[in-house]
């Protein structure tokens, strides 16, 4: 065993269980090979019946208008913009994890990046929607791209943040799917080898872009990742920035605020990592990856949410004291009655929102809770919950009562069809979901075995063997086994 | 008796030494907070004063502010009528009637009945009085007016721009000038008036002037560089508040942007965005972008190779 493969015996195994290299590739491409399970058919259904009426909600608001929706003259977004900045949210942890963390070396994300990965661009692919079917002529959403035409003053404005967000998101989609396909490309090789049928030797044959594994590849596929990990890094941060900008660059009180950025790339995170949560644990129960996805990935993930929670949290307080100090009557109007205040229309919003997302997570701070798979679901989803409440409240309570009075008569809820446009898009998630842990490996095989010889738990019992023996007469092993 | 001894030692160490000192300051900063806490809890009576003005344009009035003291401020009170009389609280000598407003103050003009008193008197005296009302007792306010008129003028001395402003009281039937009365001199804007010279106040000599070069000179005016000069006696004993203006062509001319909306800024619209920022969304835009191409074309190659 190589010294420079050491890894110290105080951090705790990623991969569970006597395994080898055969074994990894058995355990998680295997359920790629199989035929799906009845569960797996179920939850399939499930998702397209939501996507069916996701479309047929998508159908009426493009059929007869946008006053299909509830939306009014001052919430003139509502749950679009809602469900869209939630979308966003939740695709940030793939990166994160993908990108800095593959940067900064945590070893950790390998047992959860491809999911992760994959989640982003599903999220990505929701987010989407909902600004390109608020567009209420969707045939013309070409006009947002700025190429040279002849519609005169229908031009892209640039410095409107809204047309930056459309930069953003697509280049996040784009570098999302490079990184999420490039790092596919041994595993989908290690299926197409294995494969037994004609038509998964075609499929996998193509797309695993004639993969050798040969060092050329392995150099050309590492310095691809490293150069999209450079490029997805500042994504990270600035997609859910240009996000904020929609709102921090207007004069709407509660929304002009300079500690949108930040605010909104914490939350961002933390949204993110509790929905790699939710996702992960049906997962690993689902597909026996207990091994691969262990207690310490999960507790790595809390530690996360518990850090961007409190972040979170800091934002909250930081916005309403902000609010109070500046003495603007129109900002701390909108913060005192239209959301402190409980008894206020939204004001069972805004503490769904501080429940949820400041005071559930400071469980956390219990190791016991973070190493807890149940608990951890139901926090995730609490989060995910509560995260969903604090976009509705920025975006509704700050609209709903402009500054005139006498437009205050509305109280803004959604239409059916825009809850079914909601629901359709956790239809189109789950749809991609489903099909994507049936028909790729849902946790990078490759990446696993790279570090197995330095987690894998029988490794490192061996290495403790090692550490136990006498350092001289290790040094002369050593010695004769590398002459 | 352990403790004992434990209590000698903490009495002789050195903070100990100071404890009557503290203990001093602390009770001599609780009875100030005590005291500040009653002061500020004490209410006062209200109460009413009278000012008199007379500006250049409009007819002389009279203003009444009411007011009490809760703690250590004034707060206004609204809603108390108060009636105005000429001389006497007589009702062959009332004024008018007036009830203050959100800010405890009420205006009423000299009306058109009052003209024989103005033409054939020197000295004025106006009441302002109210009625008792159940928690409200009767109070009254008086002020005594001299009839005075205050003009202004421009001069050129030495080439330099003047403002001159003159008053004048009236004693007998002759109109005399009045000396060692602080006035300004200024130049009329959009939130208040802004002095043409250095100084706030200007007094006036034996003949009754006050002048002040006006140092105002790239001041913008209206379309016609109109700007307008402001003399005024602020609230004073004899003669109350008196204000006078005049128009005169000093201002700088305003050179309007005709195509201001069509500039580039960040606020404009559509195809208005600034060259930098362009340049800056389209750098990002294509060196993004075209990392991107190449990363396509690196993936390509992997494909190249295993064939």
């Amino acid at each position: 065993m190589s010294l420079l493969k050491y890894e110290s015996q105080l951090r705790e195994p990623l991969i569970n269980g006597d395994k080898n290299y055969h074994q990894v590739t058995e355990d998680i491409i295997g359920p790629v090979e199989t035929k799906p399970t009845r569960l797996w058919w179920i939850g399939f259904s499930i998702a397209l019946m939501l996507l069916a009426f996701g479309v047929y909600s998508v159908y009426r608001e493009v059929a007869y208008g946008i006053t299909e929706w509830n939306i009014t003259r001052t919430v003139g977004w509502g749950w679009d913009i809602t469900n869209f900045v939630w979308w966003i949210g939740i695709g940030h942890a793939g990166t994160l994890i993908s990108a800095i963390l593959l940067l900064f070396g945590q070893k950790w994300r390998t047992g959860v990046n491809r999911a992760a990965e994959a989640m982003t661009i599903f999220a990505v692919m929701c987010a989407g929607m909902f600004p390109i079917f608020h567009m209420g002529r969707v045939w013309d959403g070409f006009f947002i791209l700025p190429y040279p035409n002849s519609r005169g003053p229908v031009w892209p404005n640039f410095n409107s943040a809204l047309l930056w967000d459309v930069f953003a998101v697509s280049t996040y989609f784009t570098i999302s799917l490079l990184f999420w396909y490039t790092g596919l490309l041994p595993d989908l090789a290690s299926i197409r080898d294995r494969a037994k049928t004609k038509f998964r030797k075609m499929f996998y044959g193509l797309t695993a872009f004639g993969w050798t594994g040969s060092t050329k590849h392995w150099q050309r596929q590492e310095s691809l990742a490293l150069v999209l990990a450079g490029l997805a890094t500042p994504l990270v941060l600035s997609v859910h920035t240009i996000v904020s900008f929609d709102f921090a660059t207007s004069v709407i009180p509660g929304w002009h605020t300079t500690i949108f950025p930040p605010y909104f790339v914490a939350g961002a995170i933390f949204s993110g990592f509790a929905m790699v949560q939710s996702l992960l644990i049906i997962t690993r129960k689902v597909l026996h990856l207990e091994d691969y996805i262990t207690i310490g990935h999960i507790e790595a993930m809390n530690k996360v949410i518990v850090l961007t929670g409190s972040i979170v949290g800091c934002a909250y307080l930081s916005e309403l004291f902000i609010a109070w100090y500046s003495q603007n009557t129109y900002e701390w109007w909108a913060f005192r009655e239209n959301r402190a205040n409980i008894f206020s229309p939204y004001g069972w919003a805004y503490y769904g929102m501080i429940f949820c997302n400041v005071v559930s997570p400071q469980l956390f701070w219990s190791r016991k809770l973070r190493r807890n798979a149940t608990f951890t679901f139901f926090m995730a989803v609490l989060v995910n919950v509560g995260m969903w409440f604090e976009r509705f409240v920025i975006f509704v309570t700050s609209t709903y009562r402009d500054f005139l009075p006498s437009s205050w008569t509305t109280y803004y809820s959604p239409s059916i069809w825009e809850i079914g446009f909601y629901l359709g898009t956790f239809g189109l998630f789950f749809t991609c979901y489903f099909l994507f842990a049936k028909f790729f490996p849902v946790i990078a095989a490759a990446e696993i075995k790279a570090i197995l010889k330095t987690s894998g738990e029988n490794y490192k019992e061996k290495m403790s063997t090692i550490e136990s023996m006498d350092s001289d007469k290790f040094y002369e092993e050593e010695m004769v086994h590398a002459h | 008796m352990q403790w004992l001894s434990k209590m000698k030692q903490l009495n002789n160490m050195k903070v100990y030494k100071y404890r009557k000192l503290v203990i001093s300051l602390v009770l001599l900063l609780g009875i100030s907070i005590n005291t500040i806490q009653a002061q500020d809890s004490v209410v006062s009576k209200t109460q009413i004063s009278i000012s008199y003005f007379l500006p250049v344009t409009r007819v002389p009035y009279l203003e009444v502010n009411t007011r009490k003291k809760v703690g250590r401020k004034f707060e206004p009170v609204k809603n108390i009528p108060v009636d105005i009389y000429f001389n006497e609280a007589e009702p062959s000598n009332l004024l008018g009637k007036l009830i203050t407003d959100s800010i405890g103050k009420g205006r009423i003009g000299l009306p058109p009945s009052f003209k024989n008193s103005w033409d054939s008197l020197n000295k004025f005296k106006f009441l302002a009085q109210t009625e008792s009302s159940p928690g409200q007792e009767a109070i009254s306010a008086d002020i005594t007016i001299k009839k005075a008129i205050l003009t202004v003028d421009t001069a050129s001395e030495d080439g330099a721009r003047m403002v001159t402003a003159i008053l004048k009281e009236k004693n007998g039937n002759d109109w005399v000038p009045v000396k060692d009365i602080d006035m300004r001199l200024a130049v009329k804007r959009m939130d208040g008036n802004l002095s043409v010279g250095d100084k706030d106040f200007y007094t006036s000599d034996t003949t009754g002037i006050s002048s002040a070069e006006f140092k105002r000179d790239s001041i913008p005016g209206d379309q016609k560089v109109i700007v307008t000069l402001v003399a005024e006696v602020e609230d004073n004993d004899t003669y109350g508040n008196l204000v006078t203006e005049k128009t005169v062509d000093w201002g700088k001319a305003i050179t309007t942007q005709k195509n201001f909306f069509t500039q580039r800024t960040l606020w404009a619209i559509r195809s208005g965005a600034p060259i930098w920022l362009l340049s800056a969304v389209w750098a990002i835009v294509i060196g993004i972008w075209g990392t991107i191409i190449y990363l396509v074309f690196q993936i390509l190659k992997i494909r190249k190779l295993g064939v």
